[in-house]
C-alpha cells in the first residue's frame, strides 16, 4: 500500500460533522491562544528564577512578581491547550495519533512532568513567603520539568510531519518495539523557534504586569517602572534573537518546499519585522506602548501559528494527504450547539474579566456600575436559558425515540 | 491502527483507570463545591455574618488548587491516557462528539476564570458581584456535567445512535437522565464531604459548627437522591449490560458501592449531632470512603462495555464490529478474516506479512498485541495475564506442543460465545500463530 492510500485509510471512518476549514481555523485560534501562555508561562518562570538567583534590589521583587504569575499562566495555558488537542485529533488523527503511540512512555510522562513543575511552582511562590532563601531547588526543578515537558510535546508534533519513518522506528530488528520509551525526532532549530519567544514574550508579559497596576497607590512606582522599561528591552532583543532564530529554522526544512515563498510564512514574517520595529519604538516610554506591543505579539503569534499549519500541510501534502478531504458527516445540530455555546461564553467570559480587571485597578472595595450589573444579570440569565433550552432539546429527543 | 503500547505487568488500559480514578476526586468536587459555597455566602450576607466568609476563603482555595490545579492536569491526563491505551476508541468518540467537547470546554473556561476571580476579589468587590461570580461558576460547572454524561452515557448504551448516526439520538439515550440525575444528587455528598473537611480547619467554632450541621443535612439529602436514583439508572441499562453485571460485578464491588453508601449516612449523622467531635483525618477518610463508592460505580460503568470500547461499534481491541450505515462506516472483522490482520495492520514488519514456522512466535507475540493487549498482560504477573490464563485451561509444561495448541486454537474460535470477549479475527494460520505463542509464554509456570 504507497502511503498516501495508507494515511487516508488511518483516518477515522466516522468522518467530521463539520467543514474542516472550520476545525483547521478553530485549532489554528486556540493553539495561537495556548502557545501564548505557554510562552508567558516559561519567560515568568524563567524570571522568577534568574531574579531569585539574582538576589539584589528590583530583580529580587520580579522573582517574587513572576512567581506569583506562573500558576495562573499554566491554567490558561493548559485550559487553552484542551481545544487544539481536541481539534488536531479531529483532522490530524493518523499523525497524532501515531506519533503520540510511538513515544507513549512520554506522552504519560508528560503529564506527571506538568503535575510535579506545577505542584513546585507553587511551593517555589508560597515558601518564600515566610522564609526568603533556600527554595531555589523547587524553582529550579519546575523551569526544568516545564521545559521537558515543552521538549515531549515539541518531538510529538514533529514525529507526526514524518509519516514514512513510523515504520522504521517502530520496528527494531525485525520484531516490534512496543515500549513507547523512545523520542524519536527532535528538530532543535524549531524548538529554538519555541523558546527564544518565550523569553520575548515574558518582557511583554513583564510590561502587561507593570502597566495594569500601574495606577495603584500601593505599589511602588518605580518598581513598576523599571519593570515595564526591562521588559520593554527583554522582549525588542529577544525578538531580534528570534528573527535570526527564524532564518537557521528555515534554511533547516527541505528545500523543495520552497517555503520562504508560502504567503502564510511571508505575511508572518511581515508581522514579525513589524513587531520588532514596533518594540524598537517602545523603547523611549514603554509604558506607552504596552498594549500595542502586546496586541502586535498575539497577532504575529496568531499568523506564526497559521504558517506553522501551512508547513505542516506542505510536508503532509507531499504525502498526498490533505485534510480538505475529509469525508465529512454533517451534524447541524451539534454544530449549532457549539457555536451558540461559544458566542454565550464571550459574553460571559468577558464580564467576568471586566470584573477582575476593574478590581485590580484599585486598591479599595469595587463596586459594580449599574452596566455592570447588568451584564453579570444577563450572564446568568444566558446560562439558565443555555440549561432550559439543552434539556427541552433532551426531553424532546427521549420523548420521540423511547416513549 | 497505530503502533501499540505495551505496559509490562499492568495495561494501558490500566494506565487510564488510574489516572481516570484519580480524577474523580478533584472533578466531582469543581462541579459541586461552588453551590454549598454560595449558600453559605448568602447565609454570611443575609443575617450579616461575615465570620462564615472566613470558610469561603478557605474552601475556594481549596477548589481552586485541587480542582483546577490537578483536577486540569488529570483531566488532560484522561485524554493522553485514552490517546495511547486506545487510539481508535478515543478517536471514534471525537468525531461522534467533537462539538459536545468543545461545547464542555467553553463552560470549562468560564469555570477556570470564574474559580481565580472568585478567590482573589473575596472582599474586594461588592457582595452582590462576589455572589454573581458565585452563581456563574456554580452553574457552569454544573453544566459541564450535563455535557460529559451525554458522552459516558453514550459510551455506555448509544440508543437511537446505531440506527440514525445522530448526535443528540446518542447523547439523550436511555441511560442519561438516570444518570445525570444520580450524579447530580451524588454531587451534593461530595461537596458536603469535603466542606467537613475544610470546617475541621476552622478557628471560629460557631462557623464550624454551622458548616458541619448544613454539611450534614447537604450529604444526607445528596446520598438518598442519588442513591435511589441509582436504582433506576441500574434498570435502565441495556440487557447485555446486565447479564454482564451479574456474571462480573465482584463482591468487592458491590460491596464497594452499598458499603460506603451506608457508612456515609451514618458519618453524616454523626457530623451533624457532634459537628465538633469531627476532626481532621476521620474526615479527610470519609473522602476516602465515598472515593470507593464513586470509584465502584465507575469501574462498574466500564466493565458493562464489553466487549466493546463503544457499544455496538467497537470492540475493546479497536476492531470495528459492526456496521453503522447512516455514518458508511463498514464493520472490519470479515475483511480481517479474509486477509489477515496482518496484512491489514499498517505496522507490521515485512518479515510477518507472510507466515512460516521461522515467524511464527514473533507473529504471534504481535498478533497478541494487537488482539489482546489492551486488556491482558503478556508477562506472568499483571492483568488479566495471558500466562495464567492458558495455564487454567490445564496447559502446563508437560502438555505436548500440539495438543497445546489445538487446544488454545479451539478457545480462540470460541471467544465470541463468550459475552464479554470480543471474537478471535484473521486468518486461520494467524490464529495458529497466537495459539503457538500463547502456548509458549504459558510454559514454565
Amino acid at each position: 500500500m504507497d502511503i498516501a492510500t495508507l494515511l487516508k485509510t488511518m483516518q477515522d471512518p466516522m468522518g467530521i460533522p463539520f467543514y474542516p476549514v472550520v476545525f483547521q481555523f478553530l485549532m489554528v485560534l486556540t493553539f495561537a491562544l495556548h502557545i501564548m501562555f505557554v510562552n508567558f508561562t516559561l519567560g515568568a518562570s524563567f524570571f522568577a528564577l534568574y531574579g531569585h538567583i539574582k538576589g539584589t534590589g528590583y530583580w529580587k521583587q520580579l522573582s517574587y512578581s513572576m512567581a506569583r504569575a506562573v500558576p495562573v499562566n499554566v491554567s490558561m495555558a493548559m485550559l487553552l491547550g484542551v481545544a487544539p488537542l481536541l481539534f488536531v485529533q479531529v483532522i490530524y488523527d493518523p499523525f497524532w495519533y501515531a506519533s503520540n503511540l510511538l513515544s507513549a512512555a512520554w506522552v504519560i510522562g508528560f503529564i506527571l512532568f506538568m503535575m510535579i513543575a506545577y505542584g513546585f511552582s507553587y511551593v517555589f511562590y508560597l515558601g518564600r513567603k515566610k522564609k526568603s532563601d533556600g527554595y531555589l531547588f523547587f524553582g529550579a526543578v519546575s523551569f526544568g520539568l516545564f521545559l521537558l515537558s515543552g521538549v515531549v510535546m515539541h518531538v510529538l508534533g514533529y514525529q507526526l510531519l514524518q509519516p514514512e519513518k513510523w515504520l522504521g522506528w517502530f520496528v527494531r530488528g525485525g520484531s516490534v518495539d512496543a515500549s513507547g520509551m523512545t523520542l524519536h525526532s527532535f528538530q532543535i532549530s524549531r524548538f529554538a523557534h519555541f523558546l527564544v519567544p518565550s523569553i520575548a514574550m515574558g518582557g511583554i508579559f513583564m510590561m502587561l504586569y507593570a502597566w495594569y497596576f500601574r495606577d495603584r497607590a500601593d505599589m511602588d512606582k518605580k518598581y513598576i517602572e523599571w519593570m515595564s522599561t526591562k521588559g520593554g528591552q527583554l522582549a525588542f532583543a529577544f525578538t531580534a534573537i528570534q528573527a535570526l532564530v527564524g532564518f537557521w529554522w528555515l534554511l533547516s526544512l527541505p528545500m523543495e518546499f520552497n517555503f520562504f515563498t508560502n504567503p502564510f510564512f511571508l505575511t508572518a514574517t511581515l508581522l514579525g519585522i513589524g513587531l520588532l520595529a514596533l518594540l524598537y519604538m517602545a523603547q523611549k516610554e514603554p509604558m506607552k506602548y504596552t498594549i500595542p506591543a502586546a496586541a502586535g505579539a498575539f497577532v504575529t503569534i496568531f499568523a506564526m501559528s497559521y504558517s506553522r499549519e501551512a508547513l505542516r500541510m506542505t510536508y503532509l501534502g507531499k504525502l498526498g494527504y490533505s485534510m480538505f478531504n475529509y469525508k465529512m458527516n454533517m451534524d447541524l445540530g451539534s454544530t449549532a450547539l457549539f457555536i451558540s455555546t461559544f458566542l454565550m461564553g464571550l459574553v460571559i467570559i468577558s464580564y467576568l474579566l471586566a470584573v477582575a480587571y476593574r478590581s485590580g485597578r484599585i486598591s479599595g472595595e469595587y463596586t459594580a456600575t449599574p452596566i455592570m450589573e447588568r451584564w453579570g444579570k444577563i450572564s446568568i440569565g444566558l446560562l439558565l436559558a443555555w440549561i432550559v433550552v439543552v434539556a427541552g432539546l433532551g426531553i424532546i429527543t427521549t420523548v420521540k425515540n423511547y416513549l | 491502527m497505530y503502533p501499540i503500547w505495551e505496559v509490562p505487568s499492568l495495561t494501558p488500559g490500566i494506565v487510564l483507570a488510574l489516572i481516570a480514578t484519580f480524577h474523580i476526586l478533584p472533578s466531582h468536587l469543581s462541579t459541586s463545591a461552588m453551590w454549598f459555597n454560595v449558600y453559605v455566602e448568602t447565609k454570611a450576607y443575609r443575617e450579616n455574618r461575615p465570620e462564615l466568609l472566613e470558610f469561603i476563603k478557605k474552601y475556594s482555595l481549596m477548589i481552586l488548587i485541587f480542582s483546577y490545579v490537578f483536577g486540569s492536569l488529570s483531566g488532560v491526563g484522561i485524554w493522553y491516557a485514552a490517546t495511547v491505551a486506545s487510539p481508535r476508541g478515543i478517536s471514534g468518540l471525537i468525531h461522534n462528539y467533537v462539538w459536545g467537547w468543545a461545547t464542555e470546554w467553553v463552560f470549562f473556561i468560564i469555570e477556570v476564570t470564574g474559580i481565580f476571580i472568585y478567590y482573589y476579589t473575596l472582599g474586594k468587590v461588592d457582595r452582590k458581584t462576589h455572589l454573581k461570580i458565585g452563581w456563574i461558576f456554580a452553574i457552569a460547572a454544573w453544566t459541564t456535567m450535563i455535557v460529559i454524561v451525554g458522552i459516558l452515557a453514550f459510551m455506555l448504551s448509544p440508543g437511537r445512535w446505531t440506527a440514525t448516526g445522530r448526535f443528540f439520538d446518542g447523547f439523550f439515550n436511555q441511560t442519561y437522565w438516570p444518570q445525570l440525575l444520580m450524579r447530580t444528587g451524588l454531587m451534593f455528598s461530595i461537596a458536603a464531604t469535603y466542606a467537613i473537611v475544610i470546617a475541621t480547619r476552622l478557628k471560629n467554632e460557631e462557623v464550624r459548627r454551622f458548616v458541619t450541621r448544613s454539611a450534614s443535612v447537604w450529604g444526607i439529602a445528596g446520598l438518598t437522591i442519588g442513591g435511589l436514583l441509582f436504582f433506576f439508572y441500574q434498570k435502565t441499562l441495556p440487557e447485555s449490560a446486565r447479564t454482564l453485571i451479574s456474571l462480573l460485578s465482584t463482591p468487592g464491588l458491590k460491596a464497594g458501592m452499598l458499603g460506603s453508601l451506608g457508612l456515609m449516612i451514618l458519618y453524616f449523622i454523626f457530623a451533624g449531632m457532634r459537628p465538633l467531635a469531627v476532626r481532621l483525618v476521620p474526615a479527610i477518610l470519609a473522602v476516602f470512603v465515598l472515593f470507593t463508592g464513586i470509584w465502584s460505580i465507575e469501574r462498574t460503568r466500564e466493565m458493562i462495555r464489553k466487549p466493546y470500547v463503544i457499544p455496538e461499534y467497537m470492540y475493546s481491541n479497536q476492531i470495528i464490529a459492526k456496521d453503522i450505515p447512516s455514518k458508511k462506516v463498514a464493520a472490519e472483522t470479515s475483511i480481517i478474516n479474509e486477509k489477515g490482520i496482518l496484512n491489514i495492520y499498517p505496522f507490521t514488519p515485512q518479515g510477518l506479512r507472510s507466515l512460516n514456522e521461522a515467524n511464527m512466535q514473533e507473529a504471534g507475540r504481535l498478533i497478541a498485541l494487537i488482539e489482546c493487549s489492551s486488556c491482558h498482560a503478556l508477562n506472568r504477573k499483571g492483568l488479566r495475564p495471558l500466562p495464567q490464563m492458558i495455564k487454567r485451561l490445564g496447559i502446563d509444561a508437560n502438555t505436548p506442543r500440539q495438543e497445546g495448541i489445538s487446544t488454545i486454537d479451539g478457545i480462540l474460535s470460541g471467544l465470541g460465545g463468550y459475552p464479554y470477549m470480543p471474537p478471535f479475527v484473521g486468518t486461520d494460520a494467524e490464529k495458529k500463530a497466537l495459539a503457538a505463542y500463547l502456548y509458549s509464554i504459558s510454559q514454565g509456570i
